[in-house]
């Protein structure tokens, strides 16, 4: 019987420096076998082991085309994503994956794509992204609105210029230190929706953020008129096996980790448990 | 029920006095046997190597014997944290559960739909093979059972091996598979007449008229669906100690948390889950403090609904099986089917 609790082993093969506290990891599985057969959908996540600490869901961030490796891009805040921060290149972790769903990709062909995202919540969305920018002629518009805290915190900089021939990109931040140069948006990352071109016709939505952010992003577009059969959210909980077994990861009767993380907003909507802060109910 | 012969045992048979204890004593030797005994004022399943301290008259047990397929802890796999190496954990030896009540048949049944879909649990699914289940319908009913009105006892008609009744004295021992015809190979003795099947329905029956606790189960899910913000769940709130007892002897809960041990030379180590509970206040935590159900109200609802609402599309049936042990086991004697009355009365009182 296939153990689905057994980690694979993968190799660390480059580390790159986001913002002061995240970092994308390139992994490799060290056999070939899983390394030629593995592969997810755009908004999957995959178990990450750091042996003797632990395990924890983490977002895939590179994109389904990028064949060989995979990417993660980690913020350091607990204990599992902390002891991964001490791992250099040619280190190994344990990797389950990939699990959960993904975004619906197929219902994004033909149509235009309007993506928010706060903070590492951009992260499950930068392989939306690759995608996008790998077949673009599959999509209509497409725009992105990111938000971070200040211009220091924002995730795939580098990769910004590159985006930006190939979609809309929008940025807005909390707040910029003195002394800091920032030409974009100073405000939440909503305040981005009364610049931007994208209208509720023909349009689907993804969005991944703090719950907080994704409530006023879902209210906001609710009154601009989007369809809320359109909009698509993904959610974080706490997870322990990412297979539907720990029950830690539990919203109402959905389990985060096999039914989401990516729900329809209408999915979470019709649940008894506020979700969102009960946003559209 | 369609049973393949193995053998000239019986479908039916009634042991008595000697041969009863023969059984026992044959399957004891033969098995490595987990069975009901008396630890203090109350009962456990623990191991049984002397058929004698088997007491079959009990009521309830302090955990339900979900804890051996679902255990309280289990090593996943070994490792090596700089090797990143893995050594499985091994499977375990044959063994016979003897005398399971019906409800918590219908709880490892529940747990069998958890555990078998989708993912299949290795684990799991190894102690469910590995296990043989004697179980025994239930003619003395307990307190706080309510099995009856979860339509999960006191008798039980599927997923046994064995099946015992006691009819006073004498027990009716019923065929369900083939492992458990082989328990009786070593015994020679008559099929049972049919007829003994009317003492058997008789003591059920007089079983049936002996409970004292039910739940409303009529119309729940509407009731719960509708009052995710009624009042009562504040007065709860006030009442719980978020202790998780309920949960810790609940026979359908099959949450865990997941751990890794590390050995001495912090080189080597286990990974290993244990059973958690959602009225823990860590339970919903994640990382940076958020906690999706910090308040006490959120946890006593959860564990709730769950059960009585959540369950349904989840694994097609109600999370509770009517044992009791929540009511037993809380100490400020929260009575779940009392919770489920008073609020359907109270929304009944405001129409």
């Amino acid at each position: 019987m296939i153990n689905p609790f057994k980690p694979e082993m993968a190799v660390i093969t480059e580390v790159v420096k986001e913002t002061s506290d995240t970092t994308t990891y390139t992994f490799r599985f060290k056999e070939s076998e899983t390394r030629e057969t593995w592969g997810f959908e755009p908004g999957q996540f995959n178990m990450i082991t750091v042996f003797g600490i632990g395990e924890a869901p983490i977002s895939i961030s590179s994109g389904p085309g990028d064949t060989g490796f995979f990417q993660h891009t980690v913020r350091h805040v607990g204990n599992v994503t902390n002891a991964l921060a001490k791992k250099r290149p040619g280190d190994v972790v344990g990797i389950r994956g990939a699990y959960g769903t993904g975004w619906p990709l197929r219902l994004l062909y033909g149509r235009n794509l309007l993506i928010v995202a706060g903070g590492i919540g951009l992260a499950p969305l930068r392989p939306v992204i690759r995608e996008v920018m790998r077949q673009r002629d599959r999509f209509k518009e497409v725009e992105v609105l990111y938000g971070a805290r200040t211009p220091g915190d924002m995730l795939f900089v580098r990769e910004f210029p590159d985006w930006s021939k190939h979609v809309n990109l929008r940025l807005a931040v909390d707040m910029v230190p003195p002394g800091v140069k920032w030409d974009h948006k100073v405000g939440v990352v909503t305040t981005l929706f009364s610049e931007m071109f994208s209208q509720p016709s023909n349009t689907v939505v993804l969005t991944c953020g703090p719950e907080i952010m994704m409530k006023f992003v879902v209210r906001g577009l609710l009154h601009m008129g989007f369809s809320p059969d359109r909009i698509y959210v993904s959610m974080e909980r706490r997870m322990h096996c990412g297979v539907g077994k720990c029950g830690r990861c539990q919203i109402g009767p959905r389990f985060t980790c096999k039914d989401g993380p990516v729900f329809a907003y209408e999915e979470l909507a019709a649940l008894p448990e506020e979700v969102l802060g009960g946003v559209g109910r | 029920m369609a049973v393949t012969k193995t053998s000239s045992v019986p479908d039916m048979v009634v042991l008595s006095g000697e041969l009863w204890q023969e059984l026992l004593k044959l399957v004891t030797a033969q098995y490595k046997v987990i069975g009901p005994v008396r630890r203090g004022s109350e009962h456990v399943f623990a191991p049984v190597k002397d058929p004698r301290v088997l007491d079959m008259a009990y009521v309830t047990t302090i955990l339900p014997p979900k804890k051996v397929f679902h255990q309280p802890f289990q090593v996943l796999f070994s490792f090596d944290a700089e090797e990143g190496t893995l050594a499985e954990a091994e499977s375990g030896e044959e063994k016979v559960v003897w005398g399971i009540h019906p409800c918590d048949m219908h709880a490892i049944a529940i747990l069998d739909k958890v555990y078998g879909v989708e993912y299949p649990d290795p684990y799991y699914l190894r102690n469910r093979e590995n296990t043989i289940i004697v179980a025994k319908n239930c003619t003395e009913i307990g307190e706080d059972c309510f099995c009856l009105s979860m339509g999960t006892g006191p008798a039980l008609r599927s997923g046994y091996d064995l099946l015992l009744t006691d009819l006073g004295g004498r027990y009716l021992v019923e065929v369900g598979t083939a492992k458990g015809r082989k328990l009786l190979s070593g015994l020679d003795v008559p099929p049972a007449p049919r007829v003994v099947l009317v003492e058997k329905e008789k003591r059920l029956s007089q079983a049936r008229q002996r409970f004292r606790k039910r739940m409303v189960t009529q119309g729940i899910q509407e009731l719960l669906e509708e009052n995710f913000r009624h009042p009562i769940w504040e007065e709860l709130m006030r009442e719980c100690l978020a202790c998780g007892s309920c949960t810790m002897v609940c026979p359908t809960c099959f949450c865990y948390n997941v751990v890794d041990k590390m050995d001495l030379d912090l080189k080597t180590g286990r990974r290993q889950r244990e059973w958690d509970s959602c009225m823990l206040l860590e339970y919903a935590q994640v990382a940076l403090g958020q906690n999706f159900r910090r308040d006490r109200d959120a946890r006593i609802k959860q564990r709730i609904y769950h059960k009585l609402l959540y369950y349904e599309p989840q694994f097609g049936t109600l999370g509770c099986v009517g044992c009791g042990r929540c009511i037993g086991a809380c100490v400020k004697r929260i009575d779940i089917t009392d919770v489920v009355s008073r609020l359907a009365e109270s929304v009944e009182s405001e129409r």
